[in-house]
Protein backbone atom coordinates (compact mmCIF):
# COMPACT_ATOMS: atom_id res chain seq x y z
CA UNK A 1 0.00 0.00 0.00
CA UNK A 2 1.20 3.54 -1.04
CA UNK A 3 1.85 6.34 1.41
CA UNK A 4 -1.14 8.24 0.01
CA UNK A 5 -3.04 5.59 -0.06
CA UNK A 6 -2.61 5.20 3.71
CA UNK A 7 -3.19 8.28 4.42
CA UNK A 8 -6.31 8.19 2.72
CA UNK A 9 -7.67 5.41 5.20
CA UNK A 10 -6.44 7.75 7.86
CA UNK A 11 -8.11 10.89 6.58
CA UNK A 12 -11.44 8.96 6.11
CA UNK A 13 -11.43 6.65 9.32
CA UNK A 14 -9.43 8.09 11.79
CA UNK A 15 -11.23 11.74 13.25
CA UNK A 16 -13.96 12.63 10.93
CA UNK A 17 -13.78 16.72 10.14
CA UNK A 18 -17.30 18.37 10.07
CA UNK A 19 -17.70 20.69 7.13
CA UNK A 20 -19.38 23.02 8.94
CA UNK A 21 -21.83 23.41 12.17
CA UNK A 22 -25.21 24.73 13.30
CA UNK A 23 -27.06 25.35 16.10
CA UNK A 24 -30.27 22.57 16.64
CA UNK A 25 -32.94 23.23 18.64
CA UNK A 26 -36.53 22.75 19.50
CA UNK A 27 -39.14 25.80 19.60
CA UNK A 28 -42.48 25.87 20.66
CA UNK A 29 -45.11 27.23 18.71
CA UNK A 30 -49.07 27.24 18.83
CA UNK A 31 -49.22 24.34 17.34
CA UNK A 32 -46.49 22.12 18.90
CA UNK A 33 -42.57 21.25 18.77
CA UNK A 34 -40.57 22.27 15.57
CA UNK A 35 -37.22 21.93 15.05
CA UNK A 36 -35.17 24.17 14.07
CA UNK A 37 -31.57 25.18 12.77
CA UNK A 38 -29.41 28.54 13.03
CA UNK A 39 -28.09 29.36 10.33
CA UNK A 40 -30.74 27.36 8.67
CA UNK A 41 -30.01 24.38 6.11
CA UNK A 42 -30.21 26.34 3.61
CA UNK A 43 -27.49 29.38 4.51
CA UNK A 44 -23.54 28.06 4.36
CA UNK A 45 -22.90 26.21 8.25
CA UNK A 46 -20.53 28.49 10.73
CA UNK A 47 -16.91 26.90 9.92
CA UNK A 48 -15.81 27.04 13.86
CA UNK A 49 -17.30 24.62 16.63
CA UNK A 50 -15.88 27.12 18.91
CA UNK A 51 -18.29 30.41 17.56
CA UNK A 52 -21.42 27.43 17.09
CA UNK A 53 -21.08 26.33 21.18
CA UNK A 54 -20.53 29.74 22.11
CA UNK A 55 -23.80 31.07 19.98
CA UNK A 56 -25.54 28.22 20.94
CA UNK A 57 -24.99 28.97 24.87
CA UNK A 58 -25.91 33.06 24.09
CA UNK A 59 -28.97 31.30 22.83
CA UNK A 60 -29.67 29.61 25.94
CA UNK A 61 -28.53 32.47 28.11
CA UNK A 62 -31.07 34.29 26.30
CA UNK A 63 -33.74 31.59 26.49
CA UNK A 64 -33.26 30.16 29.83
CA UNK A 65 -35.88 32.30 31.52
CA UNK A 66 -38.37 32.13 28.98
CA UNK A 67 -37.75 27.79 29.15
CA UNK A 68 -38.24 27.70 32.25
CA UNK A 69 -41.83 29.29 32.61
CA UNK A 70 -42.53 27.20 29.59
CA UNK A 71 -43.24 30.51 27.81
CA UNK A 72 -44.40 30.30 23.97
CA UNK A 73 -41.45 31.03 21.68
CA UNK A 74 -39.14 29.17 23.98
CA UNK A 75 -36.06 27.50 22.67
CA UNK A 76 -35.42 23.76 24.16
CA UNK A 77 -32.74 21.16 23.59
CA UNK A 78 -30.31 23.99 22.17
CA UNK A 79 -27.44 22.12 21.04
CA UNK A 80 -24.58 22.02 17.84
CA UNK A 81 -24.55 19.63 15.40
CA UNK A 82 -22.23 19.05 12.29
CA UNK A 83 -23.05 19.01 8.30
CA UNK A 84 -24.90 15.48 8.79
CA UNK A 85 -26.80 16.60 11.63
CA UNK A 86 -25.17 14.91 14.33
CA UNK A 87 -24.89 16.03 17.72
CA UNK A 88 -21.08 17.28 18.06
CA UNK A 89 -19.30 17.46 21.34
CA UNK A 90 -18.43 20.28 23.08
CA UNK A 91 -14.70 20.87 22.94
CA UNK A 92 -14.24 22.00 26.75
CA UNK A 93 -15.31 18.87 28.11
CA UNK A 94 -15.07 16.12 25.13
CA UNK A 95 -19.62 15.65 25.78
CA UNK A 96 -22.36 16.62 24.28
CA UNK A 97 -23.86 19.12 25.88
CA UNK A 98 -27.94 20.37 25.20
CA UNK A 99 -29.20 23.73 26.62
CA UNK A 100 -32.27 23.99 28.29
CA UNK A 101 -33.34 21.01 27.74
CA UNK A 102 -36.87 18.88 28.08
CA UNK A 103 -38.65 16.12 27.18
CA UNK A 104 -40.68 16.32 24.09
CA UNK A 105 -44.24 14.95 24.90
CA UNK A 106 -44.47 11.85 22.90
CA UNK A 107 -40.59 10.93 22.49
CA UNK A 108 -39.64 8.58 25.16
CA UNK A 109 -36.26 10.53 25.62
CA UNK A 110 -34.96 14.04 24.14
CA UNK A 111 -33.95 14.38 21.07
CA UNK A 112 -30.20 14.95 22.02
CA UNK A 113 -29.78 12.12 24.44
CA UNK A 114 -31.75 9.79 22.00
CA UNK A 115 -28.89 10.27 19.53
CA UNK A 116 -26.52 10.17 22.92
CA UNK A 117 -27.55 6.74 23.11
CA UNK A 118 -26.96 5.55 19.25
CA UNK B 1 1.67 104.44 -14.26
CA UNK B 2 1.16 106.04 -17.37
CA UNK B 3 2.00 103.05 -19.14
CA UNK B 4 0.15 100.87 -17.17
CA UNK B 5 -3.04 103.19 -18.24
CA UNK B 6 -3.77 101.36 -22.11
CA UNK B 7 -3.12 98.33 -20.89
CA UNK B 8 -5.79 99.01 -18.19
CA UNK B 9 -8.21 99.82 -20.73
CA UNK B 10 -7.48 97.27 -23.16
CA UNK B 11 -8.77 95.35 -19.94
CA UNK B 12 -11.62 97.26 -19.57
CA UNK B 13 -12.56 97.04 -23.41
CA UNK B 14 -12.25 92.90 -22.93
CA UNK B 15 -14.27 92.64 -20.24
CA UNK B 16 -16.63 94.46 -21.91
CA UNK B 17 -16.83 92.88 -24.70
CA UNK B 18 -16.53 89.05 -23.21
CA UNK B 19 -17.50 89.97 -19.50
CA UNK B 20 -20.26 87.85 -19.67
CA UNK B 21 -18.92 84.35 -21.02
CA UNK B 22 -15.92 84.62 -19.42
CA UNK B 23 -18.08 85.21 -15.55
CA UNK B 24 -20.23 82.23 -17.52
CA UNK B 25 -17.40 79.94 -18.69
CA UNK B 26 -15.89 80.56 -14.72
CA UNK B 27 -19.40 79.76 -13.27
CA UNK B 28 -19.56 76.50 -15.61
CA UNK B 29 -16.18 75.53 -14.59
CA UNK B 30 -16.36 75.47 -11.06
CA UNK B 31 -20.17 74.41 -10.54
CA UNK B 32 -19.29 71.88 -12.61
CA UNK B 33 -16.03 70.41 -10.93
CA UNK B 34 -17.89 70.39 -7.78
CA UNK B 35 -20.52 68.45 -9.14
CA UNK B 36 -18.35 66.08 -10.73
CA UNK B 37 -16.28 65.61 -7.33
CA UNK B 38 -19.94 64.73 -5.70
CA UNK B 39 -20.99 62.64 -8.30
CA UNK B 40 -17.53 60.75 -7.77
CA UNK B 41 -17.67 60.27 -4.01
CA UNK B 42 -21.76 59.30 -4.38
CA UNK B 43 -20.77 56.29 -6.82
CA UNK B 44 -17.67 55.01 -5.05
CA UNK B 45 -20.28 54.96 -1.80
CA UNK B 46 -22.47 53.64 -3.56
CA UNK B 47 -20.50 50.49 -5.88
CA UNK B 48 -18.12 50.10 -2.87
CA UNK B 49 -21.71 48.43 -1.19
CA UNK B 50 -22.79 47.07 -4.43
CA UNK B 51 -19.32 45.54 -5.44
CA UNK B 52 -16.66 43.45 -3.32
CA UNK B 53 -13.69 44.58 -5.68
CA UNK B 54 -12.21 47.22 -4.22
CA UNK B 55 -9.98 47.53 -7.13
CA UNK B 56 -11.89 47.61 -10.03
CA UNK B 57 -14.42 50.44 -8.37
CA UNK B 58 -11.46 52.38 -7.76
CA UNK B 59 -10.40 52.19 -11.39
CA UNK B 60 -13.75 52.60 -12.34
CA UNK B 61 -14.35 55.77 -10.69
CA UNK B 62 -11.39 57.58 -11.40
CA UNK B 63 -12.27 56.95 -15.10
CA UNK B 64 -15.54 58.39 -14.50
CA UNK B 65 -14.18 61.35 -12.97
CA UNK B 66 -11.21 62.10 -15.78
CA UNK B 67 -13.95 62.59 -18.36
CA UNK B 68 -16.38 63.91 -15.95
CA UNK B 69 -13.87 66.96 -15.25
CA UNK B 70 -13.06 66.75 -19.27
CA UNK B 71 -16.70 67.33 -20.13
CA UNK B 72 -16.65 70.33 -17.59
CA UNK B 73 -13.57 72.20 -18.85
CA UNK B 74 -15.22 71.24 -22.75
CA UNK B 75 -17.94 72.87 -21.73
CA UNK B 76 -16.72 76.07 -20.31
CA UNK B 77 -14.00 76.26 -22.87
CA UNK B 78 -17.13 76.62 -25.35
CA UNK B 79 -19.03 78.81 -23.42
CA UNK B 80 -15.91 81.25 -23.61
CA UNK B 81 -15.83 81.11 -26.81
CA UNK B 82 -13.43 78.00 -27.90
CA UNK B 83 -14.81 75.94 -31.23
CA UNK B 84 -16.11 72.65 -29.67
CA UNK B 85 -14.81 71.07 -32.51
CA UNK B 86 -11.00 72.21 -31.86
CA UNK B 87 -11.69 71.61 -28.34
CA UNK B 88 -12.11 67.65 -28.84
CA UNK B 89 -9.35 67.65 -31.25
CA UNK B 90 -7.33 69.10 -28.30
CA UNK B 91 -8.78 66.58 -25.94
CA UNK B 92 -8.26 63.30 -28.12
CA UNK B 93 -4.30 64.15 -28.61
CA UNK B 94 -4.18 64.82 -24.79
CA UNK B 95 -6.04 61.64 -23.87
CA UNK B 96 -3.67 59.58 -26.69
CA UNK B 97 -0.68 61.29 -25.08
CA UNK B 98 -0.89 60.15 -21.71
CA UNK B 99 -2.24 56.90 -22.61
CA UNK B 100 0.88 56.62 -24.88
CA UNK B 101 3.27 57.93 -22.39
CA UNK B 102 1.56 55.76 -19.10
CA UNK B 103 2.53 52.42 -21.68
CA UNK B 104 5.99 54.05 -22.43
CA UNK B 105 6.72 54.68 -18.96
CA UNK B 106 5.48 51.89 -17.54
CA UNK B 107 8.17 49.26 -16.63
CA UNK B 108 10.13 52.03 -15.07
CA UNK B 109 7.98 53.05 -12.36
CA UNK B 110 8.40 51.26 -9.21
CA UNK B 111 5.29 49.67 -8.68
CA UNK B 112 3.85 48.78 -5.21
CA UNK B 113 3.46 45.10 -4.23
CA UNK B 114 -0.32 45.11 -3.16
CA UNK B 115 -3.69 46.61 -4.25
CA UNK B 116 -6.79 47.93 -2.66
CA UNK B 117 -8.20 45.57 -0.23
CA UNK B 118 -5.06 43.67 0.04
CA UNK B 119 -4.04 42.80 3.44
CA UNK B 120 -0.55 44.03 3.98
CA UNK B 121 1.99 44.49 6.80
CA UNK B 122 4.65 47.51 5.75
CA UNK B 123 7.42 48.07 8.36
CA UNK B 124 5.59 48.26 11.73
CA UNK B 125 1.84 48.59 10.44
CA UNK B 126 -0.46 45.69 9.59
CA UNK B 127 -3.88 46.90 7.54
CA UNK B 128 -5.89 46.47 4.98
CA UNK B 129 -5.35 48.89 2.28
CA UNK B 130 -8.13 51.39 1.46
CA UNK B 131 -6.60 53.78 -1.49
CA UNK B 132 -3.49 54.03 -3.23
CA UNK B 133 -2.47 57.58 -4.67
CA UNK B 134 0.53 58.66 -6.06
CA UNK B 135 2.45 60.19 -3.12
CA UNK B 136 0.74 57.78 -0.53
CA UNK B 137 -1.20 54.47 0.49
CA UNK B 138 -4.11 54.79 3.30
CA UNK B 139 -3.53 51.71 5.44
CA UNK B 140 -6.64 50.83 7.94
CA UNK B 141 -5.30 48.94 10.93
CA UNK B 142 -7.34 46.42 12.75
CA UNK B 143 -7.92 48.63 15.66
CA UNK B 144 -9.14 51.36 13.29
CA UNK B 145 -6.27 54.20 12.84
CA UNK B 146 -5.53 55.07 9.19
CA UNK B 147 -2.35 55.73 8.45
CA UNK B 148 -1.14 57.48 5.23
CA UNK B 149 2.28 56.11 4.27
CA UNK B 150 4.63 57.86 2.04
CA UNK B 151 4.81 55.34 -1.07
CA UNK B 152 8.61 56.25 -0.88
CA UNK B 153 8.98 54.57 2.46
CA UNK B 154 6.71 51.38 1.74
CA UNK B 155 9.14 50.76 -1.04
CA UNK B 156 12.00 50.86 0.87
CA UNK B 157 10.93 48.60 3.71
CA UNK B 158 9.86 45.30 4.00
CA UNK B 159 5.93 44.61 2.72
CA UNK B 160 4.51 41.21 3.43
CA UNK B 161 1.47 40.69 1.30
CA UNK B 162 -1.19 38.35 2.71
CA UNK B 163 -3.06 37.85 -0.32
CA UNK B 164 -0.17 36.23 -2.47
CA UNK B 165 -0.90 32.81 -1.02
CA UNK B 166 -4.05 31.51 -0.05
CA UNK B 167 -3.11 28.98 2.76
CA UNK B 168 -0.88 29.83 5.69
CA UNK B 169 0.75 27.59 8.56
CA UNK B 170 -1.00 28.21 12.08
CA UNK B 171 1.57 27.11 14.82
CA UNK B 172 0.66 26.07 18.13
CA UNK B 173 3.61 25.64 20.49
CA UNK B 174 2.71 23.64 24.00
CA UNK B 175 5.37 22.58 26.76
CA UNK B 176 3.97 19.82 29.27
CA UNK B 177 6.41 18.60 32.70
CA UNK B 178 8.72 16.24 32.34
CA UNK B 179 6.32 13.93 34.29
CA UNK B 180 3.85 13.82 31.51
CA UNK B 181 2.80 11.29 29.01
CA UNK B 182 4.64 12.66 25.95
CA UNK B 183 2.88 10.46 23.28
CA UNK B 184 -0.88 11.48 24.75
CA UNK B 185 0.58 14.75 24.52
CA UNK B 186 1.74 14.82 20.88
CA UNK B 187 -1.95 12.69 19.61
CA UNK B 188 -4.11 15.06 21.61
CA UNK B 189 -2.75 18.04 20.08
CA UNK B 190 -2.75 16.05 16.48
CA UNK B 191 -6.04 15.37 17.14
CA UNK B 192 -6.98 19.01 17.88
CA UNK B 193 -5.63 20.31 14.48
CA UNK B 194 -7.08 17.30 13.03
CA UNK B 195 -10.60 18.02 13.88
CA UNK B 196 -10.77 21.25 13.40
CA UNK B 197 -13.49 21.88 10.30
CA UNK B 198 -10.97 24.41 8.43
CA UNK B 199 -7.35 22.80 9.06
CA UNK B 200 -6.32 21.62 5.41
CA UNK B 201 -5.69 17.98 5.15
CA UNK B 202 -3.21 18.65 2.60
CA UNK B 203 -0.78 19.46 4.09
CA UNK B 204 -2.05 17.37 7.01
CA UNK B 205 -1.54 18.38 11.08
CA UNK B 206 2.07 17.67 12.66
CA UNK B 207 3.47 17.77 15.78
CA UNK B 208 6.77 17.67 16.66
CA UNK B 209 9.20 17.50 19.95
CA UNK B 210 10.63 20.89 19.50
CA UNK B 211 13.26 20.99 22.55
CA UNK B 212 13.98 19.20 25.62
CA UNK B 213 14.76 22.66 27.51
CA UNK B 214 15.32 22.73 30.83
CA UNK B 215 12.29 22.67 32.96
CA UNK B 216 9.91 21.27 29.89
CA UNK B 217 8.95 19.57 26.75
CA UNK B 218 8.46 22.13 23.93
CA UNK B 219 5.86 20.45 21.28
CA UNK B 220 4.96 22.25 18.17
CA UNK B 221 2.23 21.92 16.65
CA UNK B 222 1.70 22.73 12.90
CA UNK B 223 -1.28 23.34 10.43
CA UNK B 224 -2.57 24.84 7.57
CA UNK B 225 -5.80 27.19 7.49
CA UNK B 226 -7.17 29.43 4.83
CA UNK B 227 -5.35 32.75 5.12
CA UNK B 228 -9.07 34.37 5.79
CA UNK B 229 -9.30 32.23 8.37
CA UNK B 230 -6.28 32.33 9.77
CA UNK B 231 -6.55 34.80 12.82
CA UNK B 232 -10.02 32.83 14.13
CA UNK B 233 -8.44 29.69 13.57
CA UNK B 234 -5.68 29.81 15.33
CA UNK B 235 -7.29 31.55 18.82
CA UNK B 236 -9.87 28.58 18.32
CA UNK B 237 -6.63 26.19 17.87
CA UNK B 238 -5.26 27.40 21.12
CA UNK B 239 -8.66 27.26 22.84
CA UNK B 240 -9.46 23.92 22.69
CA UNK B 241 -5.55 23.09 22.83
CA UNK B 242 -5.80 23.93 26.42
CA UNK B 243 -9.16 22.54 27.47
CA UNK B 244 -8.37 19.26 25.58
CA UNK B 245 -5.35 18.96 27.61
CA UNK B 246 -7.33 19.97 30.58
CA UNK B 247 -9.74 17.36 30.30
CA UNK B 248 -6.91 14.64 29.07
CA UNK B 249 -5.09 15.27 32.08
CA UNK B 250 -2.23 16.73 30.63
CA UNK B 251 -0.19 19.16 32.72
CA UNK B 252 1.09 22.30 30.99
CA UNK B 253 5.07 23.42 32.21
CA UNK B 254 5.45 26.75 33.89
CA UNK B 255 8.71 27.87 34.85
CA UNK B 256 9.82 26.18 37.81
CA UNK B 257 12.86 25.46 39.80
CA UNK B 258 13.17 22.11 41.69
CA UNK B 259 15.25 22.90 44.80
CA UNK B 260 16.98 19.93 46.55
CA UNK B 261 18.28 20.68 50.02
CA UNK B 262 21.53 18.78 50.44
CA UNK B 263 21.81 15.62 53.35
CA UNK B 264 23.07 17.66 56.08
CA UNK B 265 25.77 15.24 56.94
CA UNK B 266 27.33 15.42 54.02
CA UNK B 267 27.89 19.44 54.54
Amino acid sequence: MKIADGLKIIENGWIRKPKGFRVKFQKQVETGIEDGYSPPAEVAPLNSDVTAWRYAWKLWQATRTAAENGAPGALYNITVVDDESHPFRFYGTGEFETYNPKRISGDEVPAMEADDEK
Amino acid sequence: MENEMPRLQRLGEVMTQHGTEMALALAILIIGLLAAKWIDKGLRKGLNKLMPNASFVSVFCNTVYILLVAIVITAAAVEFGAKPINMLRLLTIAALAAVGLVIFFRPFFPSLPFKVGNTVKAGNLLGKVEAITFLNTRLRTFDGKTFFVPNRQILDDIVINYHFTQTRRVKIDVSIRYDQDLLKAKRTLEAVMTGDARVKTKPGPMVYVLDLASNCVKLGGRCWVDNKNYWVARCDLLEKTKLRFDSEGIQFAFPQLDLHPGDEENI
